[in-house]
């Protein structure tokens, strides 16, 4: 049975070898697609998911709540925090916090320095709440004193080769020495807690003096594990007021979020979630499936009456209409098995590609019974959905009808909807393709207010603050270094600010207002080419201008004091006075938008020195090296450019604008190719009247006029279906951004003449190719 | 002669076949399943060009016309009626009416005029709003000879019009195309019935391409 099967669907793959070709080739690539978007959010769901505690782990919170109603919600919590909970709350079992070192740190290993990024300070619970293995040292005592540090296997392999790095000694920043109690497995890729070293806690207070007693000082990400593995109802009310049960005057509510949500859910409501690019791109890849699977079914529809013969004479010889039913479902489930198998060959080759497009470490894993069931559950979703429409409209041919010579007796419903649905789809993605690419390149080129350009910055060891002076002498002598400046932070992403600030008139309501505050040089505004609209710039001319404030217009908005320049400002216990409002710029992503700033020189914070170049950048930044070996022997030069840095806030929307892009532009063209065989479809059904209407003297022109009418009326359809869904679909994603193009009605224009586009060549080619034919092929009857 | 080609068989239809109809003839094609009978008809009606030969329409030369050509003489000079009808399913039978109308670019106040007075004449005028599958096959016929006759045609070229009718409404179609005859149009008839073909002045027999026998009835 089953060889007569195989041998007859092979048969009548090879007789029909174009169309079987286009149906495979359709279905293949539909679930290419899907298949290539499954294994990148499979690979995004999976992120943290390696813990063995993951369902325990939590991440606590804040909700500060500020003096225009505005929450702020941060992962930032204070340092004496995760301690107390653990001692206070009988539910919590382990607390640990971790904090990114504070820029780069110094490493002195066997006389050599190096510079590191990677490390995370964190408590001694990290190792028994998360599940990193342990290579080298005691798994139980994986960090045992204050003097520790473990070691990745990656940095092991750097630093000591194959020897055994355990007990070898580490000097941090010149001052400290500690020493290598264990190696870990390198943090796998999927993991939201990325690091190359672990330091201990405490490293904060010794190396920054930080008071980790500070109930005021929100910088540490705290998290928890609790017993159970069961949700505990009560546990978010009890932690919520720990902070002002700690400290009075706080406006900060503490909340929690489960670990396995860190990666893809934002726990601010104002921030675009990543699960949200998760939850497109699945409906992206449900979509293509789906479309691929209308192809088939349409092709297969439209092959039907080449078909209807088989199935008369089936019948008329004793098969039954299930049986049949059966019998063509197999048909499109095997056909779905070779497009499937195809499929998996092409991920094989573009994966390379689309690891390179996601920057995501995927891999085919068919030992993974998940993605074996998915992709079993694939093959008999295509398969299925193909092959109903066709297996019943096949199977329920009255076979005498047949043999007779009448065919179509289905209602034209089914396949009018087909062409609507699917042409509705087609103008839905291509206007939100194009808002969606116009938004992100408007993001790109938008003016941020500052110069970004030709900016090259350096990032500062610690004790270099003392030759810094001496530095900025001589880069200044460069030729093709403009000026010279530096900062706390760089203008790409300021993140420190206080709402410690006072000023005569402040309203109570204006008590919680969150300030920026960046420390900076002489020439930060010159540098950074920022606009004084009133007052002036820093100038190191009468004295310099220590306590003197710059301030945005936000914060002169803030404090209701567009135009007093002169006004006294009370920062933490400092007394300033404003001397200039500059022009409000975008020191976040565009995503969030502009808030208060306050600038102001203390050159103890400075961290970063910015150098402006006449944008002949190489050779500079050489030379600029060469200043630096002279300065700083011992120390490696490095250097990061402002315009790359400010790509990369961008980087994670670019990626998935990009691969949204690609995918629907496949679906654009699958669905094109499956508009043309279902005009084939409906045009060859027509085959008869085109013949009756020929022999009555009509010519071309009427015939494609017909056609062509028959086929606008459901492509406006669809365009009226797709244009308000699509609106109100585009206007829910722009609100994500604080900065966003308006949609204008060109998109939708455009999308509409596209999708008359494609059916003026379709019906075109159709009708030619028909009308070449002699009519009475087409009447025919005998 | 017309030849039929497939990949590996070659059919002659029609061999040496030479036929001369003359105006306001009315006759008859018979024979076999088989014999070429429709072939003819289609060739004489410029649906099919002969693989060999000549044909001549009102004395011009036409077998070497191109498609646009063909159209244009088929639309003025020449009605079809077919064994099935061929009316289409989608449109109504006053729609099925026009349609040639339609391709004539003949004004819309001409074309009612002219509609109605047929459908008058076709007695199915009550049913102008209907489909044809609403209709009897009697009705249907008639309506597909409206079709043919709206133009007023030179030629009618019937293929079958009784064959798929029981023998009242073949009667009725049969005395549609007589009337119409009499009144001076040329008819060329393919019939299997002795009784339809008895109408004609002429019958002329086909066997595997071939004619056999040309009977010039009494009626002439």
């Amino acid at each position: 049975m089953l060889k007569i099967f195989l041998n007859t669907v092979f048969r009548k793959l090879y007789l029909q070898k174009g169309y079987s070709l286009i149906n495979i080739l359709g279905l293949a690539t539909g679930i290419t697609c899907s298949l290539l978007i499954l294994l990148w959010v499979e690979y995004e769901l999976s992120f943290d998911s390696f813990h063995d505690n993951k369902s325990q782990i939590y991440s606590v919170y804040e909700n500060q709540t500020y003096a225009d109603g505005e929450i702020f919600t941060v992962y930032a919590t204070p340092a004496p925090l995760a301690i107390k909970l653990k001692e206070d709350i009988s539910e919590i079992d382990k607390a640990t916090r971790i904090s990114r070192t504070w820029g780069k740190l110094m490493l002195t290993i066997g006389g050599s320095t190096f510079i590191e990024g990677s490390g995370l300070c964190v408590d001694t619970d990290f190792f028994k709440m998360f599940s990193f293995s342990v290579l080298l040292g005691d798994p139980n005592l994986v960090m045992p004193d204050e003097r520790s540090i473990v070691i990745t296997e990656k940095m092991s392999k750097k630093y000591f080769g194959e020897t055994n790095p355990l007990g070898k000694v580490i000097s941090i920043n010149s001052n400290i020495n500690y020493h290598v109690s264990a190696v870990l497995k390198d943090s796998p890729k999927n993991s939201s807690l990325y690091f190359d070293y672990l330091l201990p806690f405490n490293f904060i207070k010794e190396n920054w003096s930080f008071n980790l007693n500070n109930w005021d000082s929100h910088a540490f990400l705290t998290l928890i594990q609790v017993k159970k593995k069961t949700y505990i109802p009560g546990l978010e009310t009890i932690i919520k007021p720990y902070i002002k049960q700690n400290l009075e005057q706080s406006n900060a509510d503490l909340a929690l979020q489960p670990f396995t949500d860190y990666h893809l859910h934002s726990i601010s409501g104002k921030k675009l979630s990543p699960i949200l690019y998760v939850r497109i791109f699945s409906l992206v890849a449900f979509i293509i499936l789906l479309i691929a699977c209308f192809n088939y079914m349409n092709l297969s529809t439209a092959r039907s009456e080449r078909r209807a013969r088989e199935v008369a004479v089936r019948k008329v010889v004793g098969a039954h209409k299930r049986g049949l039913f059966a019998l063509f479902m197999a048909e499109s489930i095997f056909i779905s098995l070779l497009a499937f198998g195809l499929a998996i060959v092409s991920v094989e080759l573009l994966l390379p590609f689309f690891k390179e497009l996601t920057q995501r470490d995927l891999s085919l894993k068919f030992s993974d019974t998940t993605l074996l069931l998915s992709f079993a559950a694939i093959v008999l979703f295509t398969g299925f959905i193909s092959g109903s429409y066709p297996a019943l409209y096949l199977s329920s041919f009255k076979p005498i009808r047949i043999l007779k010579g009448k065919l179509y007796s289905d209602s034209h419903l089914f396949r009018k909807l087909m062409v609507i649905i699917q042409f509705t789809i087609s103008v839905g993605l291509i206007i939100s393709t194009s808002i969606i690419y116009k938004q992100l390149d408007y993001l790109q080129d938008k003016d941020v207010g500052y110069q970004k350009d030709n900016i090259i910055y350096i990032e500062m060891m610690d004790d270099f603050h003392e030759h810094y002076s001496h530095l900025k002498e001589n880069l200044i002598k460069i030729p093709g270094v403009l000026k010279v400046t530096a900062a706390n932070q760089m203008p790409i992403n300021f993140s420190n600010s206080t709402s410690d600030v006072s000023w005569k008139g402040k309203s109570t309501d204006a008590d919680n207002t969150l300030f920026q505050l960046s420390f900076v040089d002489y020439d930060f505004i010159e540098t950074f080419e920022m606009e004084v609209i009133h007052g002036r710039a820093f100038s190191s001319k009468q004295g310099g201008d220590s306590l003197k404030l710059i301030i945005n217009e936000a914060a002169a908005s803030a404090m209701k004091m567009s135009y007093t320049i002169g006004q006294k400002v009370k920062i933490w216990e400092y007394d300033c006075e404003v001397i200039g409002i500059v022009k409000d710029f975008n020191f976040n992503s565009l995503q969030v938008g502009v808030k208060p700033l306050i600038m102001l020189i203390i050159s103890d914070e400075f961290k970063y020195i910015a150098i402006k170049t006449d944008g002949n950048e190489q050779p500079i930044i050489n030379k600029i090296g060469e200043t630096w070996k002279k300065c700083y022997p011992k120390i490696p030069f490095s250097h990061r450019l402002l315009r790359d840095d400010f790509s990369y806030l961008y980087k994670a929307e670019s990626r998935m604008s990009s691969i949204f892009i690609a995918f629907t532009l496949i679906a654009i063209i699958i669905s094109s190719l499956g508009l043309f065989g279902l005009s084939s479809y409906i045009i060859e059904q027509k085959f008869k009247e085109m013949g009756i209407r020929k022999v009555f003297g009509a010519e071309f022109q009427h015939l494609f006029k017909s056609f062509l009418i028959r086929f606008l009326r459901w492509i406006l359809l669809a365009n009226l279906i797709a244009w308000p869904t699509t609106y109100f679909l585009m206007q829910w994603w722009l609100a994500g951004f604080a900065y966003r193009i308006h949609i204008s009605w060109f998109e939708f224009l455009g999308a509409g003449l596209l999708s008359i586009l494609i059916a003026f060549i379709t019906v075109f080619y159709q009708t030619y190719k028909i009308s070449s034919i002699t009519p009475i092929k087409a009447i025919r009857y005998e | 002669m017309k030849t039929f080609r497939t990949d590996e068989v070659e059919t002659n239809a029609l061999n040496n076949v030479n036929l001369e109809i003359n105006e306001g003839e009315f006759v008859a094609i018979m024979g076999p399943s088989g014999c070429g009978k429709s072939t003819l008809l289609n060739i004489l009606g410029l649906l099919d060009n002969p693989t060999s030969g000549e044909l001549f329409f009102n004395d011009a030369q036409v077998d070497g016309y191109s498609e646009r050509q063909r159209t244009n003489l088929r639309k003025e000079n020449i009605g079809f009626v077919f064994q099935s009808f061929n009316l289409i399913e989608e449109l109504t039978i006053y729609e099925n009416i026009e349609l040639p109308l339609l391709y004539m670019k003949v004004s819309s106040s001409e074309r009612k005029k002219r509609v109605n007075e047929v459908l008058d004449r076709m007695k199915i005028a009550h049913r102008t709003k209907h489909f044809p599958q609403q209709l009897s096959g009697g009705q249907q016929q008639r309506a597909a000879i409206a079709r043919a006759v709206i133009t007023n045609p030179k030629l009618i070229l019937a293929d079958e019009p009784t064959g798929n009718l029981d023998s009242a409404n073949g009667e009725e179609v049969m005395n549609l195309l007589t009337q119409l005859n009499e009144a001076g149009t040329t008819i060329v008839m393919v019939t299997h019935s002795p009784s339809d073909a008895d109408r004609s002045h002429r019958i002329i027999q086909l066997f595997d391409g071939h004619i056999v026998t040309e009977n010039m009835r009494q009626k002439l």
